[in-house]
């Protein structure tokens, strides 16, 4: 029950109400109810959602070496505008096993533009 | 390497470009007993298919030897949208998935490979190749959900699909695009009378043949394996495709599998096919889906089933039909297969299963603990749209036998409390009795429609009669070989047209007395 009251604080707040005035009408409805009890529930429900709303958010640029970033950074543009995310706002990671090339992760969006995506993919289309 | 593989790899490397097309994915939040929890996929749709992508972090070998050359790709199907992400079931092993996994959607609903390659195969529940024979090498993708045909799709069932059982022929008559319940404890003989079914089709010509897939879900793979050797012998197996979803798969794979079995069905009724399914059993499918809607926190409804428990034995069994000339003509005939306990047809899942289909034949344990197989129980069992399609060679001698049943058991019960009879109760008790063992067949030995004709024609006129009880079988086997060797034109003639005539009567008289004639001493009770 407290994931459904927490949902419906974070939805009122990204509706565009100010977070005093939200918690302020969560805490008559609880009042209202009987229900009071649930709010230290609530809070640690909302910090989830909080949390996993900001992985969602997170947008990562993996690489395979630390030297590729810069070609990646060039290449990644487009996709980049697509996902409506700044350069700025990027993080940036270092996978060995990539190979060579990049991968974009973030919003729930993929672009894999790596060696080892490619190599693979030739791999299941020669063996099909 | 040969010079076509070398040849296949350098076209695919100029095929290569750089993907930068963004792929719509989410991330595994929580996985266990086969289901996983999947924060985004926003986008994703009901039924669709995802992938998870085991490569991530390892390295390039271990890569392919976890995912692509060993086990092949890891799939989940969607089956719960909620609020802040989706649920879904693996389709594979739970083992393979761990927690922050990316899962890629793939824009696909399910679907299963179908081809006339998979005749004589086996294959699991997602249509890959079980059996160590190799790929199918020329496919096409069927949809395992899709809308049963409309009403102006379909024509009425006319066409009969002779199973080779006589109490079912004669009696619980099934037309091709029905649905006919096979009910009954375990171990009364269910999957018997549906495998005789599948190797009765043997005798059919090869034009008008149907095509059958026998889908096992949650059975023993030893029980499979025993089948198809049993269909392999028999030469069924050249017509037959069998769909295995054993106890040791997944619950989502048993669940799937009736679908698979349907989907694969489907295109050959498309292509104008008859085809005889057979679901052994929905009881254990409904068991199975039972397991996923509680681990996806689906409401529990009666005997804690989810509340679409009929819906998913209703839209499965809905697509049995026979479709109109306009579609094909081709048609789906349907023999579910239920396991009551204890003889309780009333159980939800039964009961369920029984308004859905077009009759149902119960096979009972009293009956076959007295010997009497296949265990029918003849009068509960129906057949709503079946007599229209029964041949009229049939119907001219199987029209008394039920009511004439009927009546032995109500004697024969009575009968334990009176001494005296007479002659005419007496006559009809000892006419029943023989009934009984005309109607009683061996295991794996489905009886052609002319020889079916020709004894049901022989004991309903008497020909029994004299015949002590425990040797009517036998006197019946004789008579089929005598018909065979001195009468095959008559039964030729039956088989052919489908119809008793008179001169076939005459004929079939004379065989009769020809026979008492020349093997009296058979014929020795009341001397």
């Amino acid at each position: 029950m407290e994931t459904a009251y927490a949902q419906a604080l974070w939805k009122m707040v990204e509706g565009g109400m100010t977070p005093a005035k939200a918690v302020h009408a969560l805490r008559d409805t609880l009042k209202a109810h009987g229900r009071e009890q649930l709010m230290p529930r609530i809070a640690r429900a909302f910090a989830r959602i909080a949390q996993r709303e900001a992985k969602r958010t997170d947008v990562v640029l993996t690489v395979a070496r630390e030297k590729d970033e810069r070609r990646a950074h060039k290449e990644i543009k487009d996709a980049l505008s697509r996902m409506g995310v700044e350069t700025k706002a990027l993080k940036t990671q270092v996978d060995d096993t990539l190979i060579g090339g990049w991968r974009l992760e973030g919003k729930e969006t993929l672009v894999d533009a790596s060696y080892k995506n490619q190599l693979i993919e030739l791999y299941n289309r020669v063996t099909a | 390497m040969d010079s076509a593989t070398v040849e296949k790899i350098i076209k695919e490397i100029g095929n290569i470009a750089p993907a930068h097309e963004g792929e719509h994915v989410g991330r595994v939040v929580a996985v266990g007993d086969g289901v996983v929890a999947i924060d985004g996929l926003s986008k994703a749709v009901m039924s669709e298919v995802l992938l998870f992508e085991e490569g991530k972090g390892k390295k390039l070998k271990g890569t392919m030897s976890a995912g692509g050359e060993a086990q092949g790709e890891l799939f989940g199907l969607i089956l719960n949208l909620e609020e802040d992400g989706v649920r879904a079931t693996i389709l594979g092993d739970t083992a393979r998935v761990s927690e922050g996994m990316t899962v890629k959607s793939t824009g696909r609903i399910l679907s299963v490979p179908a081809s006339a390659e998979m005749l004589g195969r086996v294959v699991n529940a997602l249509g890959e190749h079980i059996d160590g024979k190799g790929p199918f090498k020329k496919t096409t993708l069927m949809p395992i959900e899709r809308q049963a045909a409309g009403v102006i799709d379909r024509k009425s069932v006319t066409v009969p699909l002779a199973t080779g059982t006589k109490a079912i022929d004669a009696m619980i008559p099934i037309g091709r695009g029905q649905r006919e319940l096979i009910i009954g404890d375990r171990g009364t003989g269910k999957t018997t009378v549906a495998i005789d079914a599948i190797i009765n089709q043997k005798y059919e010509p090869e034009a008008t043949r149907p095509i059958c897939i026998y889908v096992a879900i949650g059975q023993k793979e030893s029980k499979t394996a025993r089948i198809a050797q049993q269909l392999r012998e028999q030469g069924a197996m050249d017509y037959t495709i069998i769909v295995d979803a054993p106890a040791s798969a997944p619950a989502a794979l048993q669940y799937l599998a009736p679908f698979s079995g349907v989907a694969i069905g489907e295109y050959f009724m498309d292509k104008g096919r008859d085809v005889l399914i057979i679901y052994d059993d929905l009881s254990k499918q409904a068991t199975a889906y039972r397991q996923l809607s509680l681990l996806l926190r689906r409401p529990p409804g009666r005997e804690a089933y989810p509340g679409d428990v009929f819906y998913l034995h209703s839209r499965l069994l809905e697509r049995a039909c026979r479709l109109s000339e306009e579609k094909g003509g081709g048609s789906i005939t349907a023999l579910p297969i239920i396991e009551t306990q204890e003889g309780d047809v009333s159980g939800y899942i039964p009961t369920n299963v029984i308004s859905i289909t077009d009759g149902q034949m119960f096979l009972v344990t009293d009956l076959f603990n007295k010997g009497i197989k296949p265990a029918i129980d003849v009068g509960i069992s129906v057949s709503r749209v079946g007599s229209a399609a029964q041949t009229k060679a049939m119907k001219s001698v199987a029209g008394g036998i039920k009511l004439e049943l009927a009546q032995f058991r109500e004697l024969e019960a009575f009968m334990q409390f009176a001494s005296d009879l007479d002659k005419a109760t007496a006559d009809r008790i000892e006419s029943g009795r023989r009934m009984v063992e005309v109607l009683k067949q061996k295991n794996g030995a489905p009886i052609p429609l002319e020889r079916q004709v020709a004894a049901l024609y022989a004991a309903g006129h008497a020909f029994f009669l004299d015949v002590p009880v425990n040797k009517v079988t036998e006197v019946e086997g004789q008579l089929m070989e005598f018909l065979d060797g001195q009468y095959s034109k008559t039964l030729a003639a039956i088989k052919k047209t489908g119809q008793l005539s008179e001169d076939a009567k005459k004929e079939l008289n004379k065989a009769m007395e020809e026979f008492r004639l020349a093997h009296a001493e058979l014929f020795s009770v009341g001397k």
